[in-house]
């Protein structure tokens, strides 16, 4: 092996180990710490300010979103009565941890509560939500390291080939895994959901004619574009329209 | 040529015979009249509708220029002309008669200038039509142009003519006997006569509030239908039709249409007899375009009242022919997950008041409301198949069962209410395990992450925990997520490729051959430069020697230090073997004898050399 060769491999190999690094950071910061559940006040703040993007939020002073956080402040939301706000805040701190159960099952139980059906999620959803996308998104890095380091390695020493051939696909699978995970939650960055009473659907963006239909408060919807203070949504059943945006939250709020 | 005596006089008497006849009639063309004109119309009082005939007779010798006349409100038209010459006592009359269709535009009296400054005006008086469907003929009993059908009388089944013979409507429908609500297939035809109606100008229309019409095709299908030996093009729409009380009715059906009127005396039958073809006639005849409505016999219809004894309680309206199967999304599921149960409604009838309240909510299984999708298998909607969908949640984990469901309808055919039962569906809840198992262990003491007392089904607040994101987008959607993996990706690719490349280049020994030679090339061709500029004649030509040797090494693949003069002899010819030989006895002898050449000399025999490099390397 040359010098040139090897220095390529070390080089590669560091920027793993840093990633690694990096990865293992994120998860000993993705754990709850063994603290007792602090005590937060039911939200006082107005829809508008609720759903601001700014990520200081109800917990804390430190800015930024956590999913503890955000379940709190959705819990505190759900015991106001103010469901649409509160499936909100359970959707985004799902997104930051899809794995946690009490973020599924208080968000199942404010929907069943604002009467609307329960979502079905399929196998494919619970294998790529398996951890946080934080952490997913370190493993498939690290996953694209290890495959291709592995693949150059291949062609550096061509007599352990079959060894190599089995890093790669151990390097490929982090990849998948991390591929599923953000094909899984890309459909959920572009949705928002109904925190008002009810949302008006119009077939233009316009107030002047009559809604096509209604939308409950906590429906999630999916959000196509915006044109003068309407967005146009796509609900679950299929059914399309603008609905003002004042009646909207997205659940990745734009910065 | 020579002629018999006899023949001669018959020549001179048939020349005299011919000249008696031009002086006769010379004589008689110089005597005739001056032309005239008589101009008449028939009938002088006509309906809206019909057309009067103005015969223009002109006779006389010479010829008299008419034009016809131009009255606002009437149409003329030319339909014939005759020529007839007599003579009489060697005095020739000619007389040429026009026939001139008069067709009025409204009622009203008009005048008709005379054609002549001498004939006198003529007057036509038009009354007003009766106002029903067209009326193409003045009321005598000859036989009109186009031979209509019955007018305004049935020729088939079913089918009444208008009065001009020019359309119809007719309904097609399976029964006369129907219950309330029963949806009954149904084929409105329109017939339009070739040549005579123009176009439908809407859809057909229901005379009746007693039944409704629905799911009328949108576009009609059409086909040619010969009726009385007369040609129709036939557009056929599809409807379905329900009633909605019961009792006795007859149904009319109307299209309104646009038919073109022909408007000719009957005198002109003859015309149209010999033209044939409507098209034909309607060409050379006259015509005017009326808008009418055409409307179809009464048809009788029994609705009957659906029985009030056995029906069923959750009897929802549906009358037809139904059949039902059920479904769930999965035979397996999670305790607390979402199962659709669904009920698929198959046959024919009144699909919009087919519906199912689904599974009732009890203690094993918890129901939602569901939602119904028609599809049908025929343009009407009178096939088909209704899914009834229906989000349910198994209570308790274990073999369960849903329920077998049930929908009730009312067959008119067996005249009695029907209800059919699907079968009940096993399925298999696992326990919420999973769940359970991911769940993090209490804070302190509690032995289950209950649930919120204060508000039932809640579960805990959280710890706060120190770490944020700086962002809900998940990092790998991140921008510089993004850009460091495609680098690393890129990188990889990069050093994957020039792996390759030195590979590649590692088992090119030919290739590694022909850079090391061209190493060598250059590295003589140096050595000559600097001999050059150092007057070192015997390092010149050594340099040069070898340069060749590398030359034709490579370019006759074998090795250079082999290449000698017997080489050189054998492979090349002309000046290049002079000069190349001269080099290589150049190169032995500078060794020994010394001599020093001139700069022209260095020159010409590094162009000489250079000559024979490959053109990449003297480039």
């Amino acid at each position: 092996m040359s010098r040139r060769s090897r220095c390529a491999v070390l080089i590669l190999a560091l920027a793993m180990t840093g990633s690694l690094c990096q990865a293992a950071q994120s998860v000993s910061a993705a754990s709850p710490a063994a603290t007792p559940p602090a005590a937060i006040a039911a939200p006082s703040t107005t829809p508008a300010t609720a759903t601001s993007s700014a990520p200081a939020l109800a917990a804390g002073t430190t800015p930024g979103y956590s999913a503890s956080s955000l379940y709190n402040l959705a819990n505190a939301y759900a015991r106001t009565g103010k469901p649409g706000l509160a499936v909100l805040n359970y959707e985004r701190a799902r997104l930051l941890d899809p794995t946690d159960p009490d973020i599924e099952a208080n968000l199942r139980h404010v929907r069943e509560t604002a009467g609307l059906p329960p979502e079905t999620q399929n196998a494919f959803y619970r294998a790529s939500t398996i951890a946080t996308p934080q952490v997913l998104s370190w493993l498939g890095l690290t996953g694209l390291l290890i495959a291709g380091a592995s693949v150059l390695a291949r062609r550096l020493y061509p007599r352990h080939r079959r060894k190599l051939l089995l890093t790669t696909l151990v390097g490929v699978s982090l990849c998948g895994v991390t591929a599923a995970s953000a094909i899984t939650l890309w459909p959920m960055i572009h949705c928002g959901v109904v925190v008002t009473h009810d949302a008006p659907v119009r077939v233009s963006p316009v107030t002047m004619e009559e809604p096509l239909f209604t939308l409950p408060e906590a429906t999630k919807v999916r959000m196509s574009s915006e044109h003068d203070g309407f967005i146009l949504i796509q609900t679950s059943a299929g059914r399309t329209g603008w609905v003002p945006s004042a009646n909207l939250a997205p659940i990745v709020p734009k910065h | 040529m020579r002629t018999h005596p006899h023949q001669r006089v018959g020549i001179l008497a048939l020349i005299a015979a011919a000249v008696a006849v031009a002086w006769l009639l010379g004589a008689g063309m110089a005597r005739a009249a001056a032309p005239a004109i008589d101009v008449s119309i028939e009938p002088a009082q006509i309906t809206l509708g019909e057309s009067a005939r103005l015969t223009i007779l002109t006779s006389g010798n010479g010829t008299l220029s008419v034009s016809l006349p131009v009255v606002a409100g009437l149409e003329f038209r030319v339909v014939g002309q005759s020529r007839q010459i007599e003579m009489i006592n060697g005095t020739t009359i000619e007389s040429t008669s026009t026939i001139v269709r008069v067709t009025p535009d409204e009622a009203g009296v008009f005048t008709i200038p005379g054609l002549t400054p001498q004939s006198p005006p003529l007057v036509l008086r038009v009354s007003p039509g009766n106002g029903g469907g067209p009326s193409l003929t003045p009321d005598n009993s000859e036989k009109t142009g186009p031979n209509p059908l019955t007018q305004g009388g049935s020729v088939a089944s079913g089918i009444r003519l208008t009065p001009d013979g020019s359309a119809y409507v007719r309904l097609e429908v399976s029964k006369h006997e129907v219950y309330v609500g029963e949806n009954v297939p149904a084929e409105i035809q329109v017939g339009m006569r070739d040549g005579f109606a123009s176009s439908i100008n809407g859809l057909p229309k229901l005379n009746s509030d007693d039944f409704t019409l629905n799911n009328l095709t949108r576009q009609p299908e059409h086909n040619l239908k010969i009726i009385d030996g007369k040609q129709f093009t036939v557009y056929s729409w599809r409807t379905v039709l329900a009633a909605v009380k019961p009792g006795k009715f007859n149904l009319t059906f109307e299209v309104p249409a646009t038919v073109r009127i022909r408007t000719q005396p009957r005198r002109d039958s003859m015309l149209d007899d010999l033209l044939g073809d409507p098209f034909l006639q309607n060409i050379f005849g006259s015509a005017v375009q009326k808008n009418i409505t055409v409307t179809s016999p009464e048809i009788p219809f029994t609705v009957l009242a659906l029985p009030a004894e056995n029906k069923p309680p959750d009897f929802s309206g549906a009358v037809g022919s139904f059949k039902i199967t059920t479904d769930i999304s999965s035979p397996t599921t999670t305790a607390g997950d979402p199962l659709t149960l669904r009920l698929h409604v198959n046959g024919a009838g009144n699909f919009d008041r087919v519906d199912s309240n689904m599974l009732a909510a009890n203690s094993e299984w918890k129901t939602y409301d569901p939602k119904a999708t028609f599809k049908a298998s025929d343009p009407i909607g009178f096939h088909g198949e209704k899914t009834f969908e229906q989000p349910v949640i198994a209570a308790h984990a274990g073999a369960q069962t849903v329920p077998a469901l049930s929908f009730s309808y009312f067959d008119p055919d067996t005249r009695q209410y029907e209800t059919a039962h699907s079968a009940p569906l096993s399925v298999k809840v696992a326990r919420a395990a999973d769940v359970a198992s991911n769940e993090p262990p209490p804070a302190s003491g509690a032995t289950a992450p209950a649930a919120d007392d204060a508000h039932s089904g809640l579960r805990p607040d959280h710890a706060a925990t120190p770490s944020r994101a700086a962002s809900l987008m998940p990092l790998y959607f991140q921008p510089p997520f993004v850009a460091l993996s495609s680098t690393i990706a890129l990188l990889v690719a990069g050093a994957w490729l020039a792996l390759r490349r030195r590979e590649r280049e590692a088992n090119d020994i030919q290739g590694q051959l022909d850079r090391a030679r061209a190493q060598t090339m250059h590295a003589l061709l140096d050595r000559m430069a600097a001999a050059s500029a150092s007057r070192d004649t015997a390092a010149f030509f050594n340099a040069a020697h070898s340069l060749l040797q590398q030359v034709f090494g490579a370019r006759w693949r074998i090795p250079a230090e082999h290449i000698s003069m017997p080489d050189v002899d054998a492979r090349l010819e002309g000046s290049d073997l002079n000069d190349i030989r001269q080099i290589f006895t150049l190169a032995d002898e500078a060794n020994y004898s010394g001599d020093e050449l001139k700069a022209a000399d260095y020159e010409r025999w590094t162009q000489i050399v250079r000559r024979q490099l490959p053109v990449e390397k003297t480039s």
